[in-house]
């Protein structure tokens, strides 16, 4: 197997762990800090790497158990990230404002309102385009499993989207 | 035009039968600026699935996850043979130098001495073509047998 090195193969996966961070945790802060535990945690089992099918998807795994449990965390202490989600909007940057005028803030509203385990799949599939094999890797789970959630999820965007159209936004 | 295609794509979508390139079709699709108003709707979804591809981190992180990590510069290399066993080519090319220096140096000194003595030997001042007395000298002549006499076996010869 090819040597794997921090620099070239781990630290440019940032920014995939970030999406995934953030889409779980729905905070730009928090997501930043797991991204940076994760791959300290990565780096820390250096001795491992050479015993993984795929450093990405271990990376990915170790970004989602972080997310989740800061997630449990900041519930915890009241800090519901469901509320926040609902709240983003209103808080608008000029980035947000952008956003609400092209109905992304909709969709942006519609994808963090799935619960984690649908949120992810999305992230990881539709965003990620990942195979439903990794994103089963990822998860620790069955691709059936992935398949059913993705499935779930995008039924819900479609529902919502028939909404708009009898109800209008 | 016919958007027969897209709007299979999408049903299938929507059922999660597409495949990744399949549904990379469907973003690219929805790239392009003229859509049918039918279809129009979806596009801010696929829209949003592509720009949210592109969130990230700045360059600032990086420094920050090495700087904690610390010990990134140290870069673990495999060493070949061939490294390996450098140092001790260059130790003995060092050698190889110093012995040059070394007796280049002799040199010139004693050849400023001018004490050397050149010894020459005449080694082939007693040589002989014809094999037969070639052996004679050789082998038989010996100081001590020409003081005791001939010896039987020179004398045999004689006769």
């Amino acid at each position: 197997m090819q040597e794997i090195s921090f620099r070239n193969d781990i630290l440019p996966l940032k920014d995939k762990l970030f999406r995934l961070a953030l889409r779980i945790t729905l905070n730009r802060a928090e997501a930043e800090d797991i991204v940076q535990d994760t791959l300290i945690r990565v780096w820390n089992k250096r001795d491992e790497w050479h015993t993984l099918d795929s450093v990405e998807a271990y990376c990915l795994t170790v970004a989602r158990n972080l997310a989740i449990d800061r997630s449990q965390k900041m519930e915890a202490q009241n800090v519901s990230f469901t509320s926040e989600a609902q709240e983003m909007p209103d808080n608008a940057t000029p980035e947000r404002e952008l956003e609400e005028k092209e109905q992304w803030g909709l969709i942006h509203r519609l994808v963090n309102e799935l619960p984690e385990k649908q949120r992810t799949v999305v992230q990881l599939r539709d965003i990620e385009g990942k195979s439903y094999k990794e994103i089963a890797e990822i998860l620790a789970t069955t691709e059936e499993q992935v398949k059913i959630n993705l499935f779930r999820a995008r039924q819900k965007i479609r529902k919502k989207y028939s909404e708009i159209d009898k109800y209008g936004l | 035009m016919d958007y027969k295609y897209i709007e299979q794509l999408l049903e299938r979508y929507w059922n999660c039968e597409t495949s990744i390139e399949e549904e990379q079709i469907l973003r690219t699709f929805f790239r392009q600026k003229e859509i049918p108003a039918h279809l129009l709707r979806y596009q801010p979804l696929f829209a949003y699935q592509e720009k949210e591809h592109e969130v990230g981190l700045g360059n600032d992180f990086d420094e920050r996850v090495l700087a904690k990590i610390g010990a990134t510069t140290v870069k673990a290399t495999r060493l070949t043979l061939k490294a390996r066993l450098m140092p001790l080519f260059k130790a003995a090319a060092m050698l190889v130098m110093l012995f040059t220096i070394a007796g280049t140096m002799k040199y010139a000194i004693s050849e400023k001495k001018g004490n050397e003595i050149i010894y020459v030997y005449d080694q082939f001042g007693r040589s002989a073509a014809d094999p037969q007395v070639a052996y004679e000298a050789d082998s038989v002549k010996s100081p001590l047998k020409e003081v005791a006499g001939p010896s039987p076996l020179t004398e045999g010869h004689k006769q």
